[in-house]
């Protein structure tokens, strides 16, 4: 724990990692002349990255494969060794402190599970309360909690391998909760999920952040989990952050385009608004986008239905996720953190 | 105590989820007493050929075979099989995000497995005794014996945690894994006895740490190493325990600093 209110809880200033791994030649003979004149290459995985995290934030880290985000949990974890930088969880230096640092955390990665597969699933629990000297009555009090908020008393005594991924997933996450930890690290924990497995999930991230106050770093492809749960994104493209702030900002900054969607009543070709670009048209739906800071909504729609015959009209504001394929594919061009 | 308790957990664990494995368990108890019976044909059938080798008489070739099979269950329990799979698939991870000296959970998850096996192997123990009859020792000696195999154990753990180790740098060890297991099974007495081995090969095993693993418990059951050769006996073993564990924790150390974590 941080002795100091202070201090953000999670500190990192610019952290580096380069893995360096043998380049492998070509050919028949390239894995001979591996073993006796490696040549090396070195790929930047982190490049630098600076953050803080207060403590009670449910901070989204996302970014396209590859871009360093596993990497970056790694070595909050101390199971990685930095090439560089500053890094400090809860006032411990993790990969120097790795056991007391552990004490602080719990994991939950949604493509690996943490659970022993052919014993019951309470059997990882209880192994889990010998591994933090849990108090038996604590130990208890927390079981019932889980078990009922994550509805696991029908399969507590079922092995893991016979679960359902939804049913695991819960016991993984009971799994990393058990001992409160102040700091929660999740990596893709809704991959596979179905929709009423995602929405379980998500309540109870939501609760241990509201209800217990810990501390979460969501690692995620599913942008609908940071929509849900985060106030603050933290998006990191090839080992850099390109912005650090709240959704809200980037959704502004991203979102002042808005979609006017038209259905006619009968095919209309070229269809066209002034103050308005033609996006798209089958004939029959066309497709408008336009400024909603320079361009009012209402007038356009006016303006259509005086031009047409207009079956129905609807306005798409832009998802979190369109603005974030757009920026994988275009780059991010706006300030990384607000001032 | 309670520094202990992850430990002991890890190897009750280990035990339940190893005695799941029924059909497993069932398949070695029932070879048990077959592989016995063969050992002690095959034994015979060499000794009616040949003069006794070493002038180790046939009762006490057969008393060393039966004893080295029915230590081979125990000891070929790869306890630090979990450390392969878990390299290969990711799983240290985990483990290392977790308040625990990871090599040490994994020794306990080890004993936790042999125990299962050496109580399952029991039964089938007894029936084998009654197949072959073996020179049974006084009760001195078998003490010994026993005190001797553990270290065996202890040193065997080690040797197969340095092999496992390399998969920290190459993460595919199996092929080694054959070769060394090959060499092992034979420098460390299991098959022959080291005294079979001519020359300065003979002299050579001896040297070797494999030598504490099966030779050196078997010589004292069969009583080619007296009482008067004990406490130097088991110091070798000692001496091979500290120097495997030490090189462990070495390798540990230097592997912990550059684990590549697989995938991300």
């Amino acid at each position: 724990m941080a002795k100091s209110a202070g201090v953000p809880l999670i500190v990192t200033r610019e952290l580096r990692k380069v893995f360096r791994s043998a380049k492998r030649s070509p050919g028949p003979l390239g894995a001979l002349r591996g073993l006796f004149a490696p040549v090396y290459e070195d790929r930047v995985a982190v490049a630098g990255v600076s953050m803080e995290i207060e403590r009670g934030e449910l901070v989204g880290y996302i970014g396209p494969n590859g871009a360093g985000k596993s990497t970056t949990i790694k070595m909050l974890t101390g199971i990685l060794v930095p090439s560089g930088g500053e890094l400090a969880v809860a006032g411990i230096v993790p990969h120097r402190k790795r056991r007391e640092n552990a004490r602080n955390i719990g994991v939950v990665f949604g493509q690996r599970t943490q659970l022993y597969w052919d014993l019951p699933l309470v059997d990882s629990f209880e192994l889990l309360r010998a591994i933090y000297g849990i108090p038996a009555d604590r130990y208890r009090r927390s079981l019932d909690a889980f078990v009922e908020l994550l509805e696991m008393g029908d399969f507590l005594r079922t092995p893991v391998r016979q679960l359902s991924l939804g049913q695991r997933m819960r016991g993984d996450f009971a799994a990393a909760m058990l001992h409160e930890p102040p700091i929660l690290y999740l990596d893709e924990p809704t991959i596979g999920l179905d929709v009423v497995a995602k929405e379980a999930i998500r309540t109870f991230v939501e609760r241990v952040n509201r209800e217990q106050g810990t501390t979460v770093i969501l690692t995620t492809h599913d942008l609908a989990d940071v929509e849900r749960l985060c106030r603050r994104i933290v998006l990191i493209d090839r080992g850099r952050i390109i912005f650090d702030g709240p959704i809200d900002r980037i959704k502004n900054e991203y979102g002042r385009e808005r979609t006017l969607v038209v259905r006619f009543t009968e095919p209309t070709s070229a269809p066209a608004i002034p103050g308005a670009r033609l996006e798209a048209s089958d004939g029959i739906t066309a497709r408008f986008v336009f400024d909603r800071a320079s361009q009012r909504a209402d007038r356009l729609v006016r303006e259509v239905s005086e031009r047409y015959s207009v079956e129905d009209i609807a306005i798409e504001e832009p998802e979190l996720e369109g603005i974030i394929r757009h920026i994988y594919t275009q780059g991010y061009t706006g300030e990384v953190r607000s001032a | 105590m309670t520094a202990l308790a992850p430990y002991v957990e890890y190897a009750r664990k280990a035990f339940a989820r190893e005695a799941t494995y029924r059909i497993e368990l069932l398949a070695e108890i029932g070879s048990l007493a077959l592989r016995v019976y063969l050992l002690r044909a095959l034994w015979t059938a060499l000794y009616t050929h040949n003069v006794a080798p070493m002038g180790l008489p046939l009762h006490s070739m057969i008393t060393y075979a039966t004893v080295a099979m029915l230590m081979s269950l125990v000891l070929e329990v790869d306890g630090t099989r979990v450390i392969r799979e878990k390299l290969r698939e990711g799983g240290i991870a985990v483990d290392l995000m977790k308040p625990i000296v990871v090599p040490f959970a994994y020794f306990s998850d080890g004993v936790g497995q042999t125990l299962v096996h050496a109580l399952a192997i029991l039964p089938s123990l007894l029936i084998s005794l009654m197949l072959v009859r073996i020179d049974v020792p006084p009760a001195a000696t078998l003490v010994v014996f026993f005190f001797s195999f553990a270290l065996g154990y202890g040193v065997n753990f080690f040797v197969n945690f340095l092999l496992n180790g390399i998969a920290f740098w190459t993460l595919e060890t199996f092929g080694l894994q054959l070769i060394v297991r090959w060499i092992s099974d034979l420098l460390s007495g299991q098959i022959l006895p080291l005294a079979f081995f001519p020359g300065w090969l003979g002299r050579a095993v001896f040297a070797l740490p494999f030598a504490a693993i099966y030779s050196t418990p078997l010589l004292v059951f069969i009583g080619i190493i007296p009482p008067r050769q004990w406490a130097t006996a088991l110091a070798i073993q000692g001496a091979w325990l500290a120097a495997t564990a030490a090189a462990s924790y070495l390798l540990w150390r230097a592997a912990a600093r550059r684990i590549v974590v697989q995938g991300g």
